[in-house]
């Protein structure tokens, strides 16, 4: 037996090899999405984007019909004629006070063959006030996210590019408040995810579908206020905007307000105050001085930044965080303004628990919003109403001639807040412009808010670029929105017959409508959506 | 069964160059402490791991590597008492990994589908006890050790792209874990020889896919078992 002492060379020859083969290993892999360096707004933050899901023609039809709820959507949209491409967008924008922050939304890209690729229109859609902190209307994996399965099918399917933000304040967004009905941010963020969807489709793995330049802008409930104001601004930039649908938005905000404080409270006020209050005294600091101002003590020290939240907000209400229907308290204030007898027996009277009218029925829906505990002070009531009532909006409660906004800025902090979002700001739309809604709307109420900017707008825009549609309203022909508003009247007779049968609930009748009349906000949507594509679909003929 | 053929025709085809080699072996040829040999990985894999977890990624998303042959090269140093060392390296193999459980994600093909690739270098060290004397012209072998696994190279395919929605860096941890063989080395002459081995090693690696930031992640079980085929040379 030899043993040559060469062999340790021979090992140490194997060392270096193994230890080159080794360094070796150290090689990286595919890259994946760059990440911005600029935070300035409209800035694409990843890109490309993430694609969440892609889904033929045949299995977005495939995945709704799997549902009841999806099959009834699939009635009202049609069936989908393209593929679906979902991506997360993730991009910058700017809070309520200009706080740069990160945001997040989807970019939905038809795919497919003519009329679903190619150069499409887009779609900008501003989606309606939700609660969950969580949202990401992009993530069409979740079964929660109703609204964005709706945009899917009514738009998406139908070769229509659909962008929308989560908006500021939700999902990725670390501005700890969601700057809530605030004009100038809201279209603000609408510009800038827009802009960053428009950088991100060519690199998308959809790039067969592009950009054909024309924009429809459309919206439901706070999103219906966001996509009127982000009309407003795109179109004072000089922006290309197609044609727009708000619908069922709260556009005459201080109106709106005014007629809350007043006594008619409407459906969802419990959540809708706090993220009120919360966004406005962020941009604003002129809401409080301190949360009990607004708040009543039960409320006080939750109220004021726990919506939007990741604990569904049933539980909120459940857990006493939130009153679920109080607004206001069930007694009433007395207001002794001094030297203003008048005025303060007329508010004392304004101020009372509105009396059920049964000739109207939502007076009924108004009376729900008083008890105890209750959410706002009646001081914090008195001080809004003392000041609509010597400043008066031109709408509420007596319609004035033009339908004006109050005549100098309001001095109460939230009511100067909401004169300063209204839409009433002497603008008028340009383009063909639809505003869609239900006249039984309880939760916005559809003539303080359409109704107003109809008439507000009624001299200032030139005659047919404005069309106002109430789903509503019987139908008094078969062409145009008829059959629109017709099949929304069949559902609400169809909901309330399903609501006492024992797989709706069994309901009594009445029991039953009152469950359509809380549902009616959400149950218009789908038909007023209906109507946007088939306004956006005429214009683009036209166009 | 198409790398098994190719092993054996390997084999084969090691046996008759040898066998053309003049000198055979006999009971005065020296013994060699020290041994390279250089031959045919045929590597099988037996994949099992998680559904691959995450944001977005439905149910059933799985994978499995396909089987791949590559170049085997190693050394040997005998010790006393019929022991020896062996390092054994391959070539590092371009190793497919093909999508495995749905037939779609949404509606992008996946089941079958070539998702992503990596190169190995997976050095292993072995101590095995050698059966017969020195002398012995077949010499059965069994052994264990310890092998090292570190990927490289790693690229998503397009279709890979499709399924996870974008542009995908993939990370996959390195893996130190056992391996054990039953082998037999024949000897032709006093330098020359043929050996073959089947070794089954454990190589577990956690997975990670980044997605324009979106982290998705499972735990693989490759579970290899090679077939080597060598020829080596004894000094």
């Amino acid at each position: 037996m030899s043993k040559s002492p060469r062999s340790l060379g021979y090992i140490r020859t194997l060392s270096v090899v193994l230890s080159a083969a080794l360094l070796a290993a150290c090689g990286d892999s595919s890259p994946t999405s760059t990440v911005s360096n600029s935070t300035s707004p409209g800035t694409l933050a990843v890109d490309p984007p993430l694609r969440i899901a892609s889904l033929s023609a045949s299995a977005l039809a495939s995945e709704l019909s799997a549902s009841a709820s999806g099959a009834q959507l699939l009635e009202v949209t049609g069936a989908p004629t393209c593929g679906v491409d979902f991506y997360y967008i993730k991009f910058w924008t700017q809070g309520g006070a200009k706080e740069t922050t990160e945001s997040s939304g989807a970019l939905m890209v038809p795919t497919g063959g003519a009329g679903c690729s190619g150069a499409r229109p887009i779609v900008l859609y501003a989606h309606g006030t939700n609660a969950n902190q969580a949202l990401n209307i992009a993530n069409i994996t979740d079964t929660t996210n109703t609204e964005g399965v709706l945009i899917a099918a009514m738009f998406a399917a139908q070769g229509y590019i659909v962008v929308a933000p989560n908006y500021a304040g939700y999902d990725i967004s670390t501005l700890g408040y969601h700057p809530f009905l605030n004009a100038s941010q809201q279209s603000g963020e609408m510009m800038d995810i827009l802009t960053a969807a428009r950088t991100a489709l060519p690199g998308t793995l959809s790039s067969a579908t592009s950009d054909s330049g024309k924009l429809f802008i459309t919206g439901y409930s706070e999103g219906g206020h966001v996509a009127m104001a982000t009309e407003r601004a795109m179109l004072a930039a000089k922006a290309t905007v197609t044609a727009a649908a708000p619908m069922s938005g709260p556009y005459a905000l201080e109106a709106f307000g005014d007629a809350i404080f007043y006594g008619d409270v409407d459906i969802g006020s419990t959540e809708f105050a706090p993220l009120l209050v919360n966004s406005y005294q962020h941009a604003y600091s002129n809401v409080y001085s301190a949360p009990t101002d607004v708040f009543s003590t039960t409320y006080a020290a939750t109220a004021a930044t726990q919506l939007p939240s990741t604990t569904p907000i049933d539980t909120l209400f459940e857990e006493g965080l939130l009153p679920e229907l109080a607004l206001f308290d069930s007694a009433t204030p007395v207001v002794d303004i001094p030297g203003e007898t008048a005025l303060s027996a007329a508010l004392t009277a304004q101020l009372a628990v509105p009396t059920i009218n049964p000739a109207n029925p939502q007076t009924a829906i108004f009376a729900l919003g008083f008890g105890s505990p209750y959410l706002v002070t009646n001081d914090y009531r008195i001080s809004y109403a003392v000041d609509a009532a010597t400043n008066p909006d031109g709408a509420v409660p007596t319609p004035t001639a033009g339908v004006p906004l109050a005549a100098k800025a309001p001095t109460q902090g939230l009511r100067l807040d909401l004169y300063t979002n209204d839409m009433r700001t002497g603008w008028a739309p340009t383009v063909p412009t639809l505003l869609c809604g239900g006249d039984a709307d309880p939760t916005v109420f559809f003539s303080v808010n359409t109704g107003t900017m109809k008439a507000y707008w009624s001299t200032l825009v030139t005659a047919g670029l404005v069309q106002i549609l109430d789903v509503g309203e019987t139908p008094t022909s078969t062409a145009g929105f008829g059959p629109i508003q017709g099949a929304f009247l069949t559902s609400q007779a169809e909901l309330l017959a399903y609501y006492q049968t024992s797989a709706g609930g069994g309901l009594s009748l009445a029991a039953a409508t009152a469950a359509v009349v809380e549902n009616y906000h959400t149950n218009v949507a789908p038909f007023c959506a209906l109507a946007a594509r088939s306004f956006f679909d005429t214009v683009l003929l036209g166009s | 069964m198409k790398t098994t053929i190719r092993a054996l025709t390997a084999a084969t085809a090691l046996v008759a160059l040898f066998q053309a080699l003049p000198a055979a072996a006999d009971d005065s040829d020296p013994v060699y402490n020290n041994d390279f040999r250089v031959g045919l990985y045929s590597v099988f894999y037996h994949t099992s791991g998680d559904d691959l977890q995450g944001p977005y990624v439905p149910a059933g998303v799985n994978f499995k590597a396909d089987n791949l042959e590559t170049l085997y090269v190693g050394y040997v140093r005998s010790l006393p008492a019929n022991l020896q060392v062996e390092v054994a390296l391959g070539y590092p193999p371009l190793s497919k990994v093909e999508g495995k459980g749905l037939a779609t994600v949404g509606s992008v093909p996946y089941n079958g589908q070539v998702v992503s690739s990596a190169r190995w270098l997976s050095p292993t060290v072995l101590l095995e006890y050698v059966f017969l004397s020195p002398d012995s012209k077949l010499r059965p072998f069994i052994g264990a050790g310890v092998n090292y696994t570190s990927f490289y190279d790693r690229n998503q395919t397009a279709a890979g792209d499709a399924a996870t929605g974008g542009p995908t860096k993939v990370s996959l941890s390195s893996s130190v874990g056992p391996a054990g063989t039953v082998g037999a080395t024949y000897k032709f002459t006093s330098h020359w020889h043929l050996n073959m081995s089947y070794s089954i090693t454990r190589v577990n690696s956690h997975v990670e896919l980044d997605t324009a930031g979106v982290l998705r992640t499972t735990e693989i079980k490759f579970g290899p078992q090679a077939l080597v085929v060598s020829g080596g040379y004894s000094f």
